[in-house]
């Protein structure tokens, strides 16, 4: 999960690390911190000063006016609900710093750069792998620009902190860009990008962060539903990942590397997904069934395609009968073409159970049919039913 | 090393639990490689003539020296199985836990690195090979033979569906397979495609290799630079999905912890391109895949 800067930073001074005295606003007031100041919308996306999303007030009387260009507008499809209002740290140099898990060296590194500022995917960087078995930070040098002074307060005063929030909170990001130091010498981060691991959850009970949305994107209804099901239940997986899409074919797929295939032939036999979702690792068929109804709860589909590789586990006969138990419970009752394309444990009775529905028209395939010929069928279908309706 | 001798005999840690026991016979059943448990709290028991003890130690003890150990302890508990497992000296375990936390699964590589030990997964589905008879995970489920009849190509993937669709795959146009295995979607994996692929070059079994390859991370990547330092010189065949999430918000976790695009990271048109241009067969569709493989293989 992505933090909110404003949250990524009260984790940083909890660990010692200096921000900008600052303060969090939600609706039109006056802040108790005096002018001048910088106004920065708590949104996901980066770029924000390209966005728009920062202003800067010079005097008292124009707090309300510029505060009101940020709260309740959208920027970059997101609605800006918070404002963080901080104030202004002089300084000259400014530093990209970040920790983040690499696939590469399969491991932790730590990112340096000279001159950050809004533009550091452009500048050069220095990386260097951080050991996980270490008690110590790594030897770490200088990047071109990162004066003397300020890299020695960042290798003895700055780094270890970072180290210890980042592993201590279970974090795969920790970006502060810019790491800026006043005339005093005296380190501050004057934005944070944080990310934390969901899979980390069970060990931070303290984590209470609200659920949102990825960044540059504001979820839909059937978006935010189809992520409750699998709240405070971890029997398999169902809809935690869930988009909404422009097309006319519902998609049930299982199986995060089957689902992706199953969306790339669709796409290929030139169908077109309403959705992309998947359900895996054997969830109980109460998953199911509510799975099944947000996807069939969108207007304008003219198939339902449930589709997923030969499973290892997930159980065939108890996944698709959660599917039927939802099929029969949704109104006006389905009458689109469904093409299910399954196979794995218990498959033959779920075969066996499914064809002894008659009420809908359902095609039925087994392993004998590839992931792509179904898409083929599942796009004709879909186009008959379109115009004949 | 990751591909266990004909032989082979492992340990379950974690097997009297859910995954484990409803695995147990289905490895069982396949070939007799699993010669004791282990379930903190259950030692002295039994489970399908399998003895279980309390832990690693008491195992090795009572049943000999052993090849590695498969897991299907929950993921929270995962690293300290681990540390456990390789602090007996075992040189070889299987993860099959999904949503291991990423500081747990780079703590495991660092140790294994350390220690000299192989790690697959997390979130690996497990390993086959038809002519060895060995199973370990879940792999292939209660019915193995059904998806991955004995041959030479050898499957290599980030899923663990797609690992038996391939073989299915290969099944349907009278190929088979060497070894088929689920290296695990994870952000951090013990072992990837490059890892296994290096040891395949060695197999007397294994003509080609298919990875399936998603969006996220770099993985993919590191096999373009084994094959173009010939590193790697038997064929290989890959597909790669996720396509379609390039049209869709950036930084979204796309079922896998590790299908996952950041900035430019893990593209799925630049895994293509990387591939191809180190002499893959990059493969559009997964129906076009075995015509791919009969080329080379022939």
């Amino acid at each position: 999960m992505i933090l909110y800067e404003f949250e990524g930073k009260e984790l940083l001074s909890s660990y010692g690390i200096n921000t900008p005295k600052g303060e969090v606003l939600r609706k039109a007031q006056t802040p108790r911190l005096k002018t001048p100041l910088i106004l920065k919308a708590q949104t996901l996306s980066g770029k924000r000063a390209e966005a728009g999303s920062i202003k800067k007030v010079e005097k008292e009387e124009d707090f309300k006016t510029s505060l009101k260009t940020l709260l309740g507008k959208k920027i970059n499809k997101e609605e800006v609900t918070t404002v963080l209002a901080e104030e202004i740290v002089d300084h000259d140099e400014e530093y990209y710093v970040s920790l983040s898990y690499d696939t590469a060296s399969r491991g932790p590194v730590l990112t340096l750069a000279a001159r950050g500022g809004t533009d550091v995917e452009k500048r050069e960087s220095l990386s260097f792998p951080v050991s996980p078995l270490a008690d110590t930070p790594p030897k770490i040098k200088a990047p071109a620009g990162f004066e003397k002074e300020d890299f020695e307060t960042f290798t003895s005063e700055v780094f270890p902190k970072l180290l210890k929030l980042f592993f201590d909170e279970d974090l795969t990001l920790l970006e502060i860009n810019p790491l800026v130091f006043d005339k005093d010498g005296k380190h501050f981060a004057l934005d944070a990008k944080v990310k934390i691991d969901d899979s980390a959850l069970a060990r931070h009970p303290a984590w209470d962060f609200p659920p949102r949305s990825v960044a540059g994107h504001t979820p839909t209804k059937r978006e935010v539903a189809a992520k409750k099901i699998d709240e405070g239940d971890h029997r398999g997986t169902a809809g935690s990942a869930y988009f909404d899409l422009e097309g006319d074919i519902a998609v049930l797929a299982s199986g995060g590397g089957a689902s992706l295939t199953a969306m790339d032939a669709l796409i290929a036999a030139g169908g077109k997904p309403a959705n992309y979702t998947e359900y895996s690792g054997n969830p109980p068929k109460e998953k199911v069934e509510k799975l099944t109804k947000i996807v069939l709860s969108k207007e304008g589909i003219n198939g339902l395609w449930v589709v997923g590789a030969v499973d290892n586990f997930t159980d065939i006969y108890e996944t698709l009968l959660g599917f039927i138990e939802a099929l029969r419970k949704v109104e006006p009752k389905p009458k689109l073409p469904i093409v299910i394309r399954r196979g794995g444990p218990r498959d033959k009775e779920a075969f066996e159970m499914l064809r002894k529905v008659k009420d809908f028209d359902l095609h039925l395939y087994g392993e004998e049919i590839s992931i792509a010929k179904s898409a083929e069928i599942m796009t004709k279908l879909a186009k008959k039913y379109a115009t004949s309706t | 090393m990751l591909l266990l001798p004909k032989n082979a005999k492992l340990i379950g840690q974690g097997i009297t639990g859910g995954e484990g026991s409803t695995a147990l016979p289905w490895m069982l059943g396949y070939g007799k490689r699993i010669v004791a448990g282990v379930t903190q709290g259950k030692g002295g028991q039994e489970l399908e003539g399998v003895p279980i003890f309390n832990t690693v130690k008491e195992a090795v003890g009572a049943v000999g020296e052993v090849d590695g150990s498969v897991q299907f302890v929950p993921p929270i508990h995962t690293k300290r199985a681990v540390e456990e497992a390789l602090e007996e000296g075992l040189k070889f375990v299987l993860i099959g836990a999904e949503k291991v936390p990423v500081r747990d699964s780079a703590y495991i590589y660092a140790l294994a690195e350390k220690k000299g030990a192989s790690v697959v997964g997390p979130a690996s589905v497990g390993i086959v090979n038809p002519h060895r008879r060995l199973k370990i995970g879940s792999i292939g489920g209660g019915d193995p033979d059904r998806v991955f009849p004995p041959g030479n190509v050898a499957i290599l993937s980030k899923s663990g569906g797609m690992t038996s669709e391939l073989g299915l795959l290969l099944k349907h146009s009278g190929l088979g397979v060497s070894w088929a295995v689920g290296i695990g979607g994870e952000r951090i994996i013990g072992s990837d495609f490059g890892d296994f692929l290096i040891e395949l070059e060695n197999d007397k079994d294994t003509k080609a290799t298919l990875m399936f390859g998603e969006l996220g991370g770099t993985y993919e990547d590191r096999v373009a630079d084994l094959i173009k330092t010939k590193k790697i010189k038997k064929p290989v065949a890959a597909f790669i999905a996720g396509e379609f999430t390039m049209n869709l918000p950036s930084e979204v976790q796309f079922g896998h912890a590790g299908a996952i695009i950041e900035g430019e990271r893990g593209l799925p048109s630049t895994k293509r391109r990387l591939l191809k241009e180190s002499g893959a067969l990059v493969a559009e569709s997964l129906d076009e895949i075995p015509d791919l493989l009969k080329e080379v293989i022939k």
